[in-house]
C-alpha cells in the first residue's frame, strides 16, 4: 500500500461513536431515533447515509423505517435493465437491429403463449435460414422491409410479432416511436404476465421517455448495454422527486459519495468481516478497505453500530463481537456507546 | 528556464503556449499537490488521491491545462468509472474553460470498447452492428449450448449458469487459467475440466457465428485487436497522445493491458486512484495494478493528495488508523 495519512486544515468535530445493541431491532431503533434527532437538528435526510456490508442486512431497518415515516431509497439492489420487463422491450428493438440476435428472439417468442422453447427454437433456425439483408452502403447488414414478411405460416400471434416489428423496421422510424409501437403491442403481454404490471408500467414510461432522447437504434442499445439508465420504480420504492428521502446503500454502491452523517450498521465480525472472507488475507484487507470506504463517506457524524447477539444460521455460531476493524481502537478516536 | 520538450510526433505538434497566457490561475486554484498533479504532462504519472481530497477537481484541472496548453482535445482520452462521471468531469472543464473540453474523449472502458470495435470490426471477424449481452443474457446463451451440447441430462452434476459465466468471466478478467479457478472456487467440478472447456469454445464460437458479444468481450477484443494489430495500435496511440485513467484502483488486468498498448508510443499516462479503496476484487479488479505501476512505468512519477476537503479531523484520525492496523507492507 501507498503509505499516506489523511488531514484537514477544519477545525472541530465529534468523535465517532461505536454503538453497541443488544439485539438487531434495538440497532434499528436506535438509527431510527437517531435520524429523528438529526433531523430536528436541521440536517435533511438527503444528507443522512445508513451504510451496510451486504444488502440484506437492512431489511430490518427497512420495516423501522416504514413504520416511523421516514422515506428512503435503497441502492445495491437489482438495477433498471435487468428487470424482466425492461429486457422484453430492449429485446425487441435489439432484433431489430440485429436479426441474427438468438437471445433475443427466444425472449420475446416465448412470451407468446403456446409458444414454448422447441416452437422458439424451430422459429429462430427458419429466421437464420432466410436470406436477412439487402447489402447497405457502410458494410452494414441491416434487414430489408422483405425480410420481415417471409414468416406467414406460423400461428396468429407470431404472425403479429413480424407484422409489429416490420410496421416499426424503417430506419425513418424513430427509437421513440418504435417504443411506442412496441409498447402498444407489449401490453396485453405484460399485464398477462405479471400481478404488479401497474407498477412495472412506470418503468416502461421511463423506458419510452428514453428512448426520446435518441436518434438511431444502434446507440440507444449500446448505452442501455453498458450502463443502465436508473434504478427500476418496481425494486426501488421511491418518493416523488421534490420528497426529502434518507438513503440506504451497499458500500460498494456508496463509492464516491458523501454525506453530512453516516450510519454503518452491523460492524458485527461475522457480517463485516463477512464469515467467508476471514480465511483469506487479501479478502480480509478488501474488507478493511470496505470500512475505510464506509467511514470516509461522512462529513460530520459517524456512528458505527452492532448488534450483540446473532445467531448465524450457516455456521450455527452466536456472533457478538464487534468487527475486527474497530475492535480495540481506543475511546480517544472512538467513542464507545451503549443503546438501552 | 525549465524546457519543454516536445515528442516526436507524425502531424499534430504541441502548440506552446506559455504559462504567462494561461487564462486560469491553476496555482491559486489548487493545494499544491493538486497542482503538480495537474501541471504534470509528459511521461507516466500516478496520482495516489485519498478519499475526499479533490480528485475530480484535480483531473477537471487538468484537461483544462492540457487544452489551454493547446493539446487537441480530441487526443485526449479519459477513462472512468462510469460514463457519468466522464460526463461531468468534462462538463466541469468546459465550465472552467471553455467549450472545447466536451470534445476531449471520455468514458468507461467498456464504451470505449465498444466505439473502437464498432469502427475495426471486420478485422476481429465481426460486423459493426453487433450486440451487446448483458451478463443474464450470457448466461441465457450458456444454459442453452449446456443443453444443446447434453451436458446437462449427464449423471454427474455439471455446473449451472451462473457458475459457468462466473467460471469464464473471471478466468479472462484475472488472465488466470480456468484450472486454477476450479481448483479454487469449485473443486467438484475440476474433473469436468475438459468439457466445461468444450462448453467455453461452443460459447465462442456461438458469440461469434450470431455477432454477439459480451461485456468480457468488448476489453478483451480490444487488447486482442490493439495486441495484434499493429496498424489500429499505431493509428489509435497517435490519436490519443494524453490518457488519463480515474479509479485505477479498480481496473483489472485487461485494462491495464489496454492502457499500456495504447500509450505505447508515448508514455503519457496518468493513472488516478486510491489504493486503500480498492473493493471490486470479486469481479476481477485487482489492487496490484495500482500497486505496481511505478514498476510498469519505470520513470513514473507519484503524487500523493492528502489534504482532505470532506471530513473532520476526527472522522479523518478513525480512517486513518482502520488503515495503520491493516496487514499489507507500505511504500
Amino acid at each position: 500500500m501507498f503509505y499516506k495519512e489523511l488531514f484537514t486544515h477544519k477545525s472541530g468535530g465529534n468523535l465517532p461513536q461505536l454503538v453497541s445493541a443488544e439485539n438487531e431491532n434495538l440497532q434499528s431503533r436506535f438509527v431510527v431515533q437517531k435520524i429523528l434527532e438529526l433531523r430536528e437538528q436541521g440536517i435533511p435526510l438527503e444528507e443522512m447515509a445508513v451504510l451496510f456490508r451486504s444488502s440484506f442486512l437492512s431489511f430490518d431497518l427497512e420495516i423501522e423505517l416504514t413504520k416511523a415515516n421516514i422515506p428512503f431509497r435503497k441502492f445495491g439492489g437489482f438495477k433498471f435493465v435487468e428487470t424482466a420487463h425492461v429486457k422484453d422491450m430492449i429485446a425487441y428493438l435489439r432484433v431489430l437491429e440485429n436479426p441474427r440476435d438468438v437471445v433475443s428472439w427466444n425472449r420475446i417468442l416465448m412470451l407468446l403463449d403456446g409458444v414454448g422453447p422447441r416452437t422458439a427454437e424451430k422459429v429462430v433456425d427458419d429466421i437464420l435460414k432466410r436470406k436477412i439483408t439487402e447489402p447497405g452502403s457502410g458494410g452494414e447488414s441491416l434487414p430489408s422491409t422483405k425480410f420481415w414478411m417471409q414468416f406467414n405460416d406460423y400461428s396468429d400471434n407470431i404472425q403479429k410479432l413480424f407484422g409489429t416489428l416490420k410496421d416499426v423496421s424503417s430506419p425513418n422510424v424513430t427509437p421513440g416511436e418504435k417504443t411506442y409501437h412496441i409498447l402498444q403491442y407489449y401490453e396485453p403481454i405484460l399485464r398477462a404476465r405479471y400481478d404488479d404490471h401497474t407498477k412495472r408500467k412506470k418503468d416502461l414510461d421511463m423506458f419510452q421517455n428514453i428512448t426520446e432522447r435518441y436518434k438511431d437504434i444502434g446507440s440507444l442499445l449500446s448505452d442501455l448495454a453498458l450502463q443502465p439508465p436508473n434504478e427500476s420504480i418496481v425494486d426501488v420504492e421511491s418518493p416523488g422527486p421534490e420528497e426529502e428521502f434518507l438513503t440506504l446503500s451497499t458500500i460498494h454502491s456508496a463509492k464516491g459519495l458523501e454525506w453530512n452523517s453516516v450510519f454503518i450498521i452491523y460492524a458485527l465480525e461475522g457480517r463485516f468481516p463477512t464469515m467467508r472472507s476471514v480465511a483469506s488475507d487479501e479478502e480480509i484487507e478488501e474488507e478493511r478497505r470496505l470500512m475505510y470506504v464506509a467511514c470516509t463517506r461522512a462529513k460530520e457524524n459517524l456512528m458505527i453500530t452492532y448488534p450483540m447477539n446473532i445467531y448465524d444460521r450457516e455456521s450455527g455460531m452466536i456472533l457478538t463481537k464487534p468487527s475486527r476493524f474497530i475492535q480495540g481502537i481506543g475511546e480517544k478516536l472512538l467513542e464507545p456507546w451503549v443503546v438501552e | 528556464m525549465k524546457k519543454f520538450t516536445l515528442k516526436p510526433s507524425a502531424n499534430d505538434t504541441l502548440q506552446l503556449v506559455h504559462p504567462r497566457t494561461l487564462t486560469i490561475n491553476y496555482k491559486q486554484e489548487l493545494n499544491e499537490a493538486q497542482y503538480e498533479a495537474v501541471t504534470s504532462v509528459d511521461g507516466p504519472h500516478l496520482v495516489i488521491a485519498g478519499a475526499g481530497t479533490g480528485k475530480t477537481r484535480t483531473i477537471v484541472y487538468r484537461v483544462a491545462y492540457l487544452v489551454e496548453l493547446g493539446v487537441k482535445p480530441d487526443h485526449i482520452l479519459l477513462l472512468t468509472f462510469t460514463r457519468k462521471a466522464a460526463q461531468e468531469m468534462l462538463r466541469k472543464a468546459a465550465i472552467l474553460l471553455d467549450s472545447r473540453c466536451e470534445n476531449v474523449s471520455g468514458g468507461t472502458f467498456h464504451s470505449f470498447a465498444n466505439k473502437v470495435l464498432r469502427k475495426y470490426a471486420s478485422l476481429i471477424g465481426y460486423e459493426a452492428n453487433f450486440t451487446i449481452l448483458d451478463q443474464s443474457d450470457a448466461e441465457d446463451v450458456l444454459s442453452l449450448i449446456r443443453a444443446r451440447l447434453k451436458y446437462d441430462t449427464k449423471e454427474k452434476r455439471f455446473p449451472r449458469k451462473e457458475a459457468l459465466y462466473d467460471l469464464y468471466s473471471r478466468s479472462l478478467n484475472t488472465l488466470t487459467p480456468m484450472k486454477e479457478i476450479l481448483a479454487v472456487d469449485y473443486p467438484q467440478y475440476l474433473e469436468l475440466e475438459s468439457d466445461i472447456q468444450t462448453l467455453h469454445k461452443a460459447y465462442e464460437q456461438y458469440k461469434k457465428q450470431h455477432n454477439l458479444m459480451d461485456y468480457d468481450d468488448l476489453l478483451v477484443n480490444l487488447a486482442r485487436l490493439i495486441s495484434q494489430n499493429e496498424v489500429v495500435r499505431g493509428t489509435l496511440s497517435d490519436r490519443y497522445k494524453y490518457i488519463m485513467v480515474d479509479e485505477y484502483q479498480d481496473t483489472n488486468k485487461v485494462q491495464a493491458e489496454i492502457i499500456a498498448l495504447l500509450a505505447f508510443k508515448h508514455r503519457n499516462v496518468m493513472v488516478v486512484g486510491d489504493d486503500a479503496q480498492s473493493i471490486y476484487a470479486f469481479r476481477g479488479s485487482t489492487i496490484k495494478n495500482i500497486l505496481s505501476f511505478p514498476e510498469e512505468f519505470a520513470d513514473c512519477k507519484v503524487i500523493k493528495l492528502e489534504e482532505n476537503y470532506r471530513s473532520t479531523q476526527p472522522i479523518l484520525n478513525l480512517a486513518n488508523e482502520i488503515l495503520k492496523r491493516g496487514s499489507i507492507h507500505r511504500k
